[in-house]
């Protein structure tokens, strides 16, 4: 008995010692007492999960037993909120579609005018080397190869394959996948001393930044007083509400796997937009050899890296969409001229 | 299966498995459930439980061993709670020790006031490593619910702790 007693008594010195050390290496930084918690949450997580699963019908319980009224009055608020939100939805919905229609107007193309099919994701790719999904509408609802593919984020990639009923669609992040981009300059970088340095002087019809275009009504056109210059010399440009798009560079967006973001090469620098700044939209840029049409939104600048020489920078761009959790998604029924030739085979121009 | 029971039939095997389930409950649960804003440290409770029915020595080694593995689960320096626990463990034995035949409700009340100790101990010697700012009024607050929350759950507690030191599982 007294053996047991001196032989506890000389285990608590030993463990408050331990625990005195562990407590000293850790606040001095040891990798030791991070790598102890790191091994001891790998242990401990199947614990945790298994916990948390059986456990949650009481912690739901009891959250509805406790929180009930303050659910009540965040709900009543949110209501609010809502219908708030609703209001300026529709204010925003008919500055879109004025936008659209003065884009119409002068015979440029809008998103408005495409049709779209809604599908929905049924499986991945089930190989290690490409970055695929199946998609469950196909042929039959006019999806094409070529066609450009968004969520409620923006772009997520094109129609590579076409079935019936099915469909595949190749990621943007898919090492294949290759689409004329163009990188809007920041809104609060735009100021009027930069709009129309260079460039040829054209006359152009500029929108207040208001909801509602005065005097504007369907088949006339009213030319305020206000002159623009264009970015390039063009013979007609029309230069958006705001200015917001005025300035811009053009360049390609490739997929670099599913590990790596995509990059922007080949930039078709402009002088007027000065450097690229990390932030920046980046937005399809359309034309008639384009894989999409323009202005669907593919993410921000992330890095900007500078080459020496005349190579030009290489854009890092983080996508808006989520490609890793993608469930519902809109094919937009636009085939590419480029796509028009091949279209219902496997092979893709890219 | 033999090397399983095996295993089992060891005290201090069965407080690992047992702390480990009720760390589980802890930080999933009992995060969640948090009367009067406060989390309820079980951890602590099945601590101060073994202190009161296996005395001293024994409540400050279990102490040791669930607060280290209750420190893998916490920001606070590696060990702390190793610490607090360990002296919580001996603190409940101690506060028994001069009690000839100790009553089931003086175990109760020596679990809710351990606990409270406990959970006092922890800002104090959060400071003394140099994480301060958590020594204030509420450390107060917090102890008091703790103990008094510890308090109606001591006699499970007691029950666990008993069964979870038993010298053999058979008897």
């Amino acid at each position: 008995m007294a053996t047991n007693s001196s032989t506890r008594k000389r285990a608590v010195v030993l463990l408050a010692l331990s625990t005195v050390i562990l407590v000293t290496l850790d606040v001095r930084g040891s990798s030791s007492a991070a790598f102890t918690r790191r091994t001891f949450s790998v242990v401990f997580r199947p614990v945790e999960d298994v916990t948390r699963v059986v456990t949650r019908p009481i912690a739901n319980a009891w959250k509805s037993f406790t929180r009930f009224d303050e659910v009540v009055r965040e709900n009543e608020l949110l209501r609010e909120k809502v219908a708030q939100q609703e209001g300026a939805a529709v204010a925003a919905a008919a500055s879109v579609r004025t936008a659209q229609e003065l884009l119409a107007l002068n015979g440029l193309p809008t998103l408005a005018g495409i049709n779209s099919v809604t599908a929905q994701v049924i499986g991945d790719s089930p190989s290690n080397f490409a970055q695929t999904v199946e998609i469950n509408q196909g042929s039959a609802n006019g999806i094409r190869v070529g066609m450009p593919v968004l969520n409620a984020a923006g772009l997520v990639g094109k129609i590579t394959k076409v079935f019936p009923n099915r469909a595949v669609l190749m990621l943007i992040t898919d090492p294949g996948y290759a689409l004329s981009v163009k990188i809007v300059r920041l809104p609060e970088e735009s100021t009027p001393a930069e709009v129309g340095d260079t460039g040829p002087t054209t006359t152009t019809t500029a929108a207040p930044p208001t909801t509602y275009i005065e005097g504007f009504t369907p088949g006339t056109t009213t030319i305020p007083n206000q002159v623009l210059r264009p970015v390039v010399s063009v013979p007609s440009l029309t230069v958006p509400p705001s200015n917001v798009e005025s300035v811009r560079e053009t360049g390609v967006l490739e997929g670099r796997g599913p590990t790596r973001t995509p990059v922007v090469r080949f930039i078709d620098s402009a002088r007027r937009f000065g450097a690229v700044e990390v932030g920046s939209p980046v937005v399809t840029s359309g034309g008639s050899i384009s894989l999409a049409p323009p202005d669907i939104v593919v993410g921000r600048v992330s890095r900007v890296n500078d080459r020496l020489g005349t190579a030009g920078p290489v854009l890092e761009v983080s996508l808006v969409a989520n490609l890793t959790n993608l469930s519902f998604v809109r094919v937009l029924l636009y085939q590419p001229a480029t796509e028009r030739q091949v279209a219902g085979t496997t092979t893709v121009v890219p | 299966m033999g090397r399983v029971l095996s295993f089992v039939s060891n005290r201090w095997a069965r407080l690992v498995l047992v702390a480990l389930v009720l760390l589980g409950v802890q930080t999933t649960l009992l995060n969640d459930l948090r009367p009067f804003g406060v989390m309820v440290p079980v951890m602590l409770l099945l601590v101060a439980g073994v202190g009161t029915v296996y005395g001293s020595e024994v409540g400050a080694i279990a102490g040791f061993v669930v607060g280290l593995m209750y420190d893998g689960v916490l920001a606070t320096p590696l060990g702390l709670a190793g610490l607090v626990f360990g002296v919580s463990g001996a603190l409940a034995g101690s506060l028994l020790f001069f009690v000839r035949e100790p009553t089931w409700w003086m175990r109760v009340l020596v679990v809710g006031v351990v606990s409270a100790v406990g959970e006092l101990l922890f800002p104090v010697l959060q400071t003394m490593v140099g994480f301060d700012g958590w020594l204030q009024p509420r450390a107060i607050f917090v102890a008091l619910v703790v103990g008094g929350i510890n308090l109606l759950l001591a006699p499970l507690a007691i029950l666990l702790s008993r069964w979870t030191l038993k010298e053999s599982l058979g008897g």
